[in-house]
């Protein structure tokens, strides 16, 4: 067992050494661990590759980690150099072991802004990282600082060729939006609500992907199954209320634009706007695919599908309740949302259809935009608009089916659990939602 | 949620032996498997041991629920899983394994069988199908008797009280 300094030194270099071998034989490794491993087999490198797995054997930590830490410090204290090579060899042997080690991700930093190293690289790292660290609050933080890189180099034309990225800048991005939604799905499998990996991916559709429309609907539709298998997941379900919510501001804001700029329209026929009406038909075109009452009944109907299913688990419940703010939230924008309503009929067939309140019907008809175009519409705007603020925006129906749900839970349930956080849920609307509709 | 071990064991008197078993630990990590199945038989043999003839039991054990269900001829069977999974999908699993296993393999073997000797092989095809609970039997109500089953908290192993 190497004990001396010296036998230290040689045992540290050699490790370090196989350590980058093994990525340069198999660049395909995708995941690290630990191996429980007491004592040193006689003269056996501690680093074992298997299939692409890349284990350590845990007897030499206590020699490796210390030193290597120990080292790069001198380097930052300038009391020792270390060319590049050795920064970046030390720095992934070092955040491979502790990736909360701040100081060596800002070595790495400074060698990516010199040009050193390929910023791809510390996005590989940070993903075998999060394998055995999915949680690791700095390798998510540099993670971003690296992709902000990304997307500066990205948009700056004369690197367009010479960049780190291949092909045209909105594929790379798509690319690049892709990998990170697939690492922050692995990091969220791996440990249960984790906070970290979810927000990282609210920050890369902000950031990256720009919270476009379609990103927000492919997102709805690839987390609907990871949701139904981690039911507890607090931070899985929290995102697909951050998509939800997203989408409405999203059609909100779109709408805003479309019925102002039709009014413009309108009001002044000779005004030849071509790029705005052609933005206009293009938002028109993304507005008119979402139907948010309808996303918001199906994310209610998954809801309800999930408490019976699983009954005991809170976070089911919670997310029930986000789901119902956010119909009424919608619902609350309806004045705006009138103007394409052609006729408000509440014999129509749609109530009998829906499930829930009539005011969500009505919306289902607000989406339609057939009637946009119509020339009664601006006068109709103005009857519709005064109709509505003056009626109450749920009728009888919409508690009774609050209540239905919650006592048919109460009466079939056994779990004590479920019954508790079906009376809660109960309390919590009453004192919510069915006093003000008095 | 997720099934990581199925296995059917004879409660004998005085020992318990495992007659066959399944394991899924493709979501650990890949140096961790080999010690998580060790754990997982550990478990399974010692909470059977705990268990009296004739009873069902959710024991809950670090970050696992061990679902375990004794029949009264001694045969016995545990689901290791996490804590999302349905306690009742669990135990619906448990009826079914066991009273197949039976029809199967004959009274006889139990008391000297080993999972080398055991000839029954549905157990791994079991631990796949019940990964997703809506993907396996519908959910049907199981007996109101189990509505009685607790879950036990178990600080220790050694501290795991004896199951009525």
């Amino acid at each position: 067992m190497a004990e001396s300094p010296e036998e230290v030194a040689v045992l540290v270099q050699r490790v370090v050494k196989d350590i980058r071998n093994a990525f340069q034989r198999n660049p395909h490794i995708d995941e690290i661990g630990l191996i429980p491993c007491p004592e040193a087999r006689y003269n056996r490198s501690p680093i074992v590759l298997i299939e692409n797995k890349l284990g350590v054997e845990s007897w030499c930590v206590k020699f490796l980690l210390p030193y290597v830490h120990n080292k790069l410090l001198l380097y930052r204290q300038r009391k020792q150099w270390l060319n590049k090579d050795e920064l970046i060899d030390i720095t992934c042997t070092l955040l491979l072991l502790n990736p909360d080690f701040t100081t060596a991700w800002n070595v790495r930093k400074e060698l990516i802004l010199s040009g050193t190293l390929n910023p791809l690289k510390d996005l590989h790292l940070g993903k075998l990282a999060l394998t055995k660290f999915p949680k690791s609050p700095e390798t998510w933080i540099h993670r971003r600082w690296v992709l902000q890189q990304l997307i500066q180099e990205n948009s700056l034309p004369s690197l367009a060729t010479k960049g780190n990225l291949g092909a045209a800048p909105v594929e790379r991005i798509h690319r690049l939006v892709q990998e990170e939604m697939n690492v922050c799905s692995e990091a969220a499998g791996r440990y249960p609500s984790n906070y970290n990996a979810w927000s990282h991916r609210i920050w890369v559709l902000q950031h990256l992907a720009k919270l476009t429309v379609k990103v927000l609907l492919d997102e709805l539709s690839s987390t609907k199954y990871w949701v139904s298998m981690h039911v507890s997941d607090h931070s899985g379900f929290h995102y697909r209320q951050f998509l939800l919510n997203s989408l409405i501001h999203r059609t909100v804001t779109d709408n805003n634009i479309l019925v102002q700029n039709q009014m413009v329209n309108e009001q002044n026929p000779n005004l030849q706007k071509e790029e705005e009406s052609a933005g206009t038909e293009a938002v028109c075109a993304e507005e008119q695919s979402v139907d948010l009452p309808r996303r918001l009944d199906e994310e209610m109907e998954l809801c309800n599908e999930l408490i019976d299913n699983y009954p005991g688990h809170e976070t089911l419940w919670c997310h029930r309740r986000c789901v119902f703010y956010l119909q009424q939230h919608l619902s609350n924008k309806l004045p705006l949302m009138s103007a394409v309503v052609s006729s408000v009929d509440s014999s129509d067939e749609s109530l009998n259809n829906s499930h829930h309140s009539p005011a969500i019907s009505h919306m289902a008809q607000a989406m339609d935009v057939d009637g946009l175009n119509e020339s009664s519409s601006k006068q109709g705007y103005t009857q519709e608009t005064k109709r509505l603020k003056r009626a109450p925006v749920q009728d009888s129906l919409g508690p009774e089916m609050e209540y239905r749900f919650v006592d048919k839970v109460l009466s079939t349930c056994r779990d004590g659990d479920q019954a508790r956080f079906a009376t809660a849920y109960r309390k919590w609307w009453t004192e919510s939602y069915d006093l003000k509709k008095k | 949620m997720r099934l990581y071990s199925l296995s059917v064991l004879y409660k004998g008197d005085p020992k318990v032996h495992l007659l066959k078993a399944a394991y899924d630990v493709s979501t650990f990590n890949f140096f961790q498997r080999s010690s998580v199945q060790e754990f997982m038989t550990f478990t399974s043999q010692l909470i059977t041991e705990r268990s009296a003839l004739g009873s069902r039991a959710s024991v809950k054990e670090q970050e696992y629920l061990c679902h375990v269900y004794v029949r009264s001829d001694g045969l016995a069977g545990v689901v290791i899983a996490d804590n999302e999974y349905p306690q009742r999908v669990c135990f619906t699993l448990l009826d079914k394994v066991l009273d197949e296993f039976s029809r199967q393999v004959s009274k006889m073997d139990w008391p000297t069988g080993s999972p080398a000797t055991i000839s029954y092989s549905a157990l791994d095809g079991y631990l796949s199908k019940y990964q997703n609970p809506r993907d396996a039997d519908p959910m049907t109500r199981v007996q109101a008797e189990l509505d009685e089953t607790k879950i036990i908290l178990a600080r220790k192993q050694n501290s795991c009280c004896e199951i009525m």
